[in-house]
């Protein structure tokens, strides 16, 4: 006989709630509920109970005073008992990844993951550990812990975590309080809801605002799923829904208590769920309550779209009727959805009212089976899933156009749904709870229960990706087993052989955590990216392996890890001799030495005995230090360096560098003798002795011409130049005057007229013999000496260039050249 | 996989902007955005500054100015997190604010492509590593055109070839993984010299990775388990250090010359003013990015293909830019002047119409040709001069100890140490090496003439291998260069074989790439000729007139055809197939068929010229529509950079 499916709906106002046994005998008899804390994870996870310290308890056999968590599914069964021996508890919660947080009254969080009972921890620092947490409130992937001095402290998230001081609230009495998770607020971060007093703080990370109340205090406050509405519970046992600014109120709701409820929590968005010891009150809109009574201790679980209920007998799920639920069974429906139900049935019965039925409602036919199929998804009893299917079906056979993928995807989620609520598995999930934990979230929760062939089973069934499951069963199996290595590992590789996306990093880092060194080597072979056997090879102190490895990845910041952390590790001799052999190590050890670390760089180049690179480490040095008796002493230390080799190179490097000291001492001399302040010092060879010739110091320039041994090309070029600029135009005669030089004249002639003097650059057009006559009159040319020209082309015969030069010349100069072309046309 | 729609370029630069958003929309309310110079300019090029205020920037601060100050709670670094350098000077300022301020600060590091472990020690060792949240920036490839990718590493030349750091060829790898994530596998990879195998060799084990990471190719095949790509035909990664040559040849194209003389950078030159005159008055959208502007002294000119103009002009030879320039001139003139010819309203209506976009093409007229004017008297200076001639002496393979009295001159003369650089370390590579005697003059009168602290520059130099003396019996003393036979390219064979000279070029009307140095072609784009056009360079090593280029290329892959040439260039040759799943392969080539335009990716590790752009560019326009070309590159590099990585800084004068 099929249940009713209404049953179990109760109404409440305008709407139904519907209260479904999900599991029976829950916890054994000797638990006393009413002693404990009970925390369940969101999405029908599973449920942390910790003893009460407050109330006493009956000492039974072999618990003796250890306080422990136990950690239980919702059926009942037990996962694990974590050993609890740290400071008392001060807060009990869980995060979206089933990951179970235990912060203690000194303020140091753990967070447990994968229910194994591994976890890290951090403190909440912040002046938790002087003032003492006093409670702590989570949301799905943070916490917010109060202090006795009524400081907030906020963590958003467990993988880096920052905690943070949230705004100084007021002095006064808290009676409760309430977090907004992020997801909700304006400001996109956490903020908290504080009854002091007779009134309500908000407080968010810069300040505290009053929202003005006079009917505190307040017992409890709950804030609802999506944070439009507020529930407060005030000492006059009256429930109170406003809105989130506090400026409307909903709904009022008298409990007749004077004892004021342990719990309100929200069930879904419309109604508020009071939890006395075994009294349980759901108040709806417009303050329209049930009630429910049990026998004994009644914890209530708050999810967000329903409530779980346990008690020592049973698991319930408390939830809001779905519209297309209530659309089909509600009594005297007249809905196609509901028509189309019944004529499965008229169907069965071989009875032509169901075709009836379906032409009565045929224009409305696919809104009908959508419904079917979205009502099946909200049933938790397998025959009800099947008569909605199959109404669907039959619907959907009599349309000619349907899109059958909502009706494939339904029958493969409520597959999904059937195997994980079996109550050996024990995850109650309805299911909107399913769409938001996701398939994926649903396997990782499979694989924290150890339920591998149920995951694999399902990841193939919705073709999701395994390799996490099998990760963590090869973990496991190295973990537990006690064969010998080589079995093991060929057991693994073996199962594992041809699966995509095995990260056998991580089961090696499993086995390595076991102590099973050897193993997690083998294994590690088989990780095929090599920049991810490098964090576990460090650990290991495979360094040199550890070092191939990132070589091998090419990623230069994980070489420089490694680099790094076997500098610190070994002594220099044999870490200089590790990256000796390989270029890329050494390389990048260099590039950061010379960066932050001078000295290990000479240390390495003495090493590897390269003078060169050890002197030039001194010479920069050298250029970096202002004091000249430092900075030759650098110079000297450097030319020692290189005064070993017989190198031609070092030979020729260790010349050059003394040459500097030399040129230093030269200067310094130069800077004492010419110059109240240094005007030499530094300067290049040249450059002094420009500087030199421009001072009119020819002799000194002479002198450090010698010394340094400058090619006399150079220094006639550099005379020029320093006359040229010094506008020395005597001197540049006498130079004239001179029968050779031995960078030509033409850089006379070009220099001088660069400088504007053409009456002394065309006195050495006559000096360039050597140039082609063209060349020469373009030169005289330039000098604004035309004639000069002309008489340059007339030693050629050249008359069309005198041509040219008549229409260039003016004046005198004119008739001359004419004088010229006449003489030339004459002597044709 | 669907069609893509939009280009490489569009979609970098989207994704760039879309990321760098959401991470600034991440950091609540009004910031401060400190971010490194190397950054600064590469931001410019997909995000505009008023876009940055729009999410909440209120000041941006240069990291190196460290003049970061507490106006705002929210501080937001953007740095490279290769760099520890860098992110130790975010720290120092971290820490600086955390003291000295009365304010509660907030801070973010958005590191640029990726969080390090690097950066990690660093924060944790000065101990703010719990005081900041972090964030990925993923930037790598930024489009400086349509057809240019470049990462803009500005210190890739000298990490790879002077510190032989090869964190770049792994950021390039990362880089080229994006584009294989897009299009599906390079179906071929081909490639030259060390570096460059190197890089393939990352491609293909990223790909191998990322193939043992997708966990199941059960679900979703188009995120997954990855194809070699039905549009794209090659990658062909050429090294630097293949073609050390091209480069310290002065570019002689006129985008190239503006960069050898005022310098671009991210697509901007900053020119003087006294030469292009003021900016004019500045339009909404001139407001680029974050950068520092210096009133009256430099004018920033936007140089890329918004300006049609430029377009015109970037990729000729500096010979024939005078003549656009004039007939550009000629012609806005006659378009100017058909106001009077306007008869009725319509047409005078339509002229007022054009009337902006007149005045925008005479704003960039006159910006032109005030630059170019401007580079007419650097190129007609006699140092100019004497340099060309040395270098196309060099290029020709004259005999080089003829130059030296040349060189010798110009040292003496007090040219920039880059120019005199430049031509040593271009003989050097031209004819393997310099004799030892020559180059210990050299190396005497250059530390003479310019200080003896360029005694590191010279041993920067050899150590990147861009000056060597030639006989190899030194050679053996550095360490980290076993100088073997086959380790140097060599010019000599390869002028010959692959015909670099090519005299008889015309600049105006060209018919090979060596138009771009007025007669000689850059070896490194011979070698993707020698891939992309068997064909036309067969034709052009046999001599004669080289054939019309647009005969069908044989479909002979890879070097086929040149393998004994390209042996002659330094460094591993290699071409490299990557395969896929056969049958997915075949269903798919019926699916799409084979008439599309294929696109060549040609990545340029180690940098590219502006001169080897226009050169790729010709390539490209030749080959069109049958293939697109897609250049991408570490940086945009010259001569002159080259040499600044090698030019110790440092020098014994004493700081005033």
């Amino acid at each position: 006989m099929p249940p009713n499916p209404l049953a179990n709906w109760e109404k409440v106002g305008d709407s139904f709630y519907r209260k479904i046994a999900v599991y029976d005998a829950i916890f054994e008899d000797d638990i006393e509920l009413e002693n404990y804390i009970v925390v369940g994870a969101p999405y029908g996870g599973a449920i942390a109970l910790y003893r009460d310290e407050s109330k006493t308890f009956r000492l039974r056999d072999g618990q003796g005073s250890r306080s422990t968590i136990d950690i239980y599914s919702c059926s009942g069964r037990k996962i694990n008992r974590i050993n609890w021996e740290q400071a008392t508890i001060r807060g009990l919660g869980w995060s979206d990844k089933e990951e179970l947080l235990v912060v203690s009254e000194d303020g140091t969080v753990r967070r447990y993951f994968g229910l194994d009972g591994e976890f890290t921890s951090f403190s909440l620092g912040n002046g938790a550990e002087e003032y003492g947490v006093r409670a702590c409130q989570f949301w799905s992937s943070g916490l917010v812990a109060l202090l006795s001095n009524n400081q907030l402290i906020a963590v958003s998230k467990y993988d880096e975590p920052r905690p943070r001081l949230l705004a100084p609230c007021p002095e006064g009495e808290v009676s409760s309080w309430a977090l907004i998770p992020p997801a909700h607020t304006l400001s996109r971060s956490v903020e908290v809801l504080l009854a002091v007093d007779k009134t309500v703080f908000l407080i968010d990370s810069t300040e505290a605002e009053d929202k003005i109340l006079q009917d505190g205090p307040f017992k409890h406050i709950s804030v609802s799923p999506t944070g439009r509405f507020v529930a407060l519970f005030t000492a006059e046992g009256r429930l109170w829904v406003v809105s989130n600014d506090f400026q409307n109120k909903f709904s009022e709701y008298d409990s007749k208590s004077r004892v004021p409820p342990n719990t309100v929590n929200w069930c879904g968005e419309d109604a508020v769920i009071l939890g006395w010891e075994d009294e349980i009150h759901l108040v709806g809109p417009n303050g329209v309550a049930s009630k429910y009574y049990y026998d004994g201790r009644v914890h209530v679980i708050p999810e967000f779209d329903g409530v779980r209920l346990i008690t020592n007998d049973t698991c319930e799920f408390v939830h809001k009727v779905a519209a297309v639920t209530e659309e089909i069974f509600r009594l005297g429906s007249s809905s196609p959805a509901s028509v189309l139900l019944d004529s499965v049935e008229q169907l069965e019965k071989k009875s032509p009212k169901a075709d009836e039925n379906i032409q009565r409602i045929r224009s409305s036919l696919p809104s009908a089976v959508d419904t079917c199929i979205k009502a099946a998804g909200h049933e938790f009893d397998a025959y009800w899933q099947k008569r909605l299917l199959k109404a669907a079906s039959f619907g959907k056979s009599v349309l000619e156009l349907y899109n059958s993928d909502e009706f494939v995807e339904m029958t493969e989620k409520l597959r999904v749904l059937k195997a994980s609520r079996d109550y050996k598995i024990g995850l109650p999930l309805s299911y909107e709870q399913y769409l938001r934990l996701t398939p994926e979230g649903l396997i990782e929760r499979l694989i924290s229960r150890h339920e591998y062939l149920l995951a694999i089973r399902i990841s193939e069934y919705l073709q999701i990706p395994a390799d996490k499951i099998y990760v963590h069963w090869a973990s496991q199996k190295v973990k537990v087993s006690t064969v010998d290595d080589e079995a093991v590992c060929k057991l693994i590789v073996q199962r594992l052989d041809g699966k995509p996306g095995i990260s056998f990093e991580v089961i090696a880092q499993a086995a390595y955590d076991e102590g099973r060194s050897h193993l997690a080597t083998q294994l590690l072979n088989h990780e095929p990216r090599a920049g991810k056997q490098v964090p576990l090879l460090l650990n290991m102190e495979e360094d040199e392996l550890a070092l191939d490895k990132a070589i091998e990845s090419g990623d230069d910041d994980l070489v420089n890890y490694v680099l790094l952390h076997l500098k610190s590790k070994l002594p220099l001799a044999s870490f200089f001799r590790m990256i000796n052999t390989r270029p890329m190590a050494s390389a990048l050890v260099e590039t950061a030495a010379r960066g932050d670390d001078i000295e290990l760089l000479k240390d390495l180049f003495y090493q590897d005995d390269r003078p060169i690179d050890g002197a030039n480490v001194l010479l920069s040095e050298a250029l970096r230090d202002t004091d000249l008796t430092r900075r030759t002493e650098k110079l000297q230390l450097a030319s020692r360096l290189l005064s070993d080799s017989k190198e031609p190179t070092v030979v020729l490097n260790q010349k050059l560098v003394s040459e500097a000291s030399q040129l230093l001492k030269a200067q310094d001399a130069l800077d004492k003798d010419l110059a109240d302040h240094s005007e030499f010092l530094g300067l290049s060879v040249n450059e002094t002795v420009y500087r030199l010739i421009r001072g009119g110091y020819g002799k000194r320039a002479h002198k450090i011409q010698n010394e340094f041994k400058m090619p006399e090309k150079t220094f006639w070029w550099l005379r020029l130049r320093a006359l040229v600029a010094k506008r020395d135009w005597g001197e540049l005669e006498e130079i004239a005057k001179l029968k050779k030089s031995p960078i030509g004249w033409e850089p006379f002639y070009n220099e001088i007229l660069g400088a504007g003097n053409t009456k002394l650059a065309s006195g050495f057009v006559p000096k360039c013999s050597h140039l082609p006559p063209a060349e020469r009159i373009e030169m005289w040319v330039k000098c604004g000496m035309i004639v000069k020209a002309g008489e340059e082309a007339q030693k050629t015969k050249d008359l069309n260039t005198l041509e040219l030069l008549r229409t260039k010349a003016s004046g005198p100069a004119a008739t001359e050249i004419e004088r010229m072309i006449n003489q030339q046309r004459q002597r044709k | 996989m669907a069609p893509l729609s939009g280009s490489d370029a569009d979609y970098f630069r989207d994704k760039a902007r879309r990321d760098l958003l959401t991470l600034l929309e991440g950091a609540r309310g009004k910031k401060n955005l400190v971010i490194s110079q190397e950054l600064a300019g590469p931001v410019g090029l997909f995000v505009k500054f008023s876009v940055l205020q729009e999410y909440g920037v209120d000041r941006v601060f240069l990291l190196e100015n460290a003049n970061i100050d507490s106006s705002q709670r929210n501080v937001v670094f953007l740095v490279r997190g290769e760099k520890a350098r860098h992110v130790r000077i975010v720290a120092e300022q971290i820490k600086r604010l955390q003291n000295n301020g009365n304010v509660e600060h907030e801070f973010s590091i958005f590191f640029a492509p990726r969080r390090t472990l690097m950066s990690n020690s660093v924060l944790e060792e000065a101990g703010i590593i719990g005081d900041v949240n972090i964030a990925e920036l993923p930037l790598y490839f930024m489009p400086l055109e349509q057809d240019i990718l470049s990462l803009e590493l500005d210190e890739s030349f000298e990490d790879l070839y002077l510190h032989k750091d090869p964190g770049c060829i792994f950021h390039s790898a990362k880089a080229l993984m994006g584009v294989q994530q897009r299009h599906g596998y390079f179906p071929r990879i081909v490639g030259k010299g060390d570096n460059a195998r190197r890089l393939a060799d990352l491609l293909l084990r990223m790909r191998k990775e990322l193939d043992a990471e997708d966990s199941s190719g059960l679900t979703d095949p188009s995120a997954r388990g990855l194809l070699p790509s039905a549009s794209v035909e090659n990658l062909i990664i050429i090294d630097r250090d293949v073609d050390f040559g091209t480069p310290l040849l002065t570019q002689l194209t006129y985008e190239g010359l503006i960069d050898e003389y005022v310098g671009i950078k991210n697509n901007q030159a900053d020119v003087d003013t006294s030469i292009v005159g003021p900016a004019p008055t500045p339009q909404s959208e001139s407001s680029k990015a974050p950068q520092q502007v210096k009133q009256g002294l430099k004018r920033k000119i936007q140089l890329d293909s918004s300006d049609q103009l430029f377009s015109q002009l970037r990729d000729a030879n500096f010979a024939i830019v005078g003549d656009i320039l004039n007939k550009v001139a000629r012609r806005l003139e006659n378009e100017y002047e058909s106001r009077h010819t306007a008869k009725t309203t319509g047409e005078l209506r339509e002229f007022v119409n054009r009337l902006p976009t007149y005045q925008l093409e005479h704003q960039s007229l006159r910006t032109h040709t005030n630059l170019a004017e401007e580079i007419m008297r650097l190129t007609r200076s006699e140092t100019f001069r004497k340099t060309l001639e040395v270098q196309q002496n060099n290029a020709a393979g004259a005999d080089s100890t003829y130059q030296h009295e040349t060189i010798e001159e110009l040292i003496a003369r007090d040219v920039p140490l880059k120019t005199v650089l430049r031509l040593l370390c271009l003989e050097s590579c031209m004819s393997g090496g310099l004799r030892p005697r020559d180059l210990e003059s050299f190396k005497r009168q250059v530390l003479q003439a310019y200080g003896h602290q360029h005694l590191l520059t010279f041993w920067a130099l050899e150590k990147m291998e861009l000056l060597q003396p030639r006989s190899s019996a030194t050679t053996m003393l550095l360490p980290t260069s076993g100088a073997q036979a086959g380790s140097k390219t060599n010019y000599g064979y390869l002028r010959k074989n692959l015909r670099l000279v090519i005299e008889e070029v015309s600049e105006k009307d060209p018919n090979d790439i060596s138009y771009v140095y007025s007669g000689f072609a850059p070896l490194s784009v011979r070698l993707v000729q020698c891939v992309l056009q068997k064909s036309y360079m067969v034709s052009l090593i046999k001599g004669g007139t080289p054939a019309a280029s647009n005969t069908p290329n044989t479909t002979s892959p890879g070097w086929l055809g040149f393998e004994d040439v390209v042996k002659s260039a330094r460094g591993a040759t290699f071409s490299i197939v990557q395969k896929g799943d056969d049958k997915a392969v075949r269903a798919r080539q019926t699916l799409s068929g084979n008439s599309a335009t294929k696109t060549v990716y040609v990545f340029f590790l180690g940098g590219i010229t502006f001169t080897e752009i226009a050169a790729l560019r010709f390539i490209a326009a030749q080959e069109a529509p049958r293939r697109k070309i897609i250049i991408c590159t570490t940086s945009i590099i010259s001569g002159d950079r080259m040499m600044e990585a090698a030019i110790e800084k440092g020098s014994f004068v004493k700081a005033e």
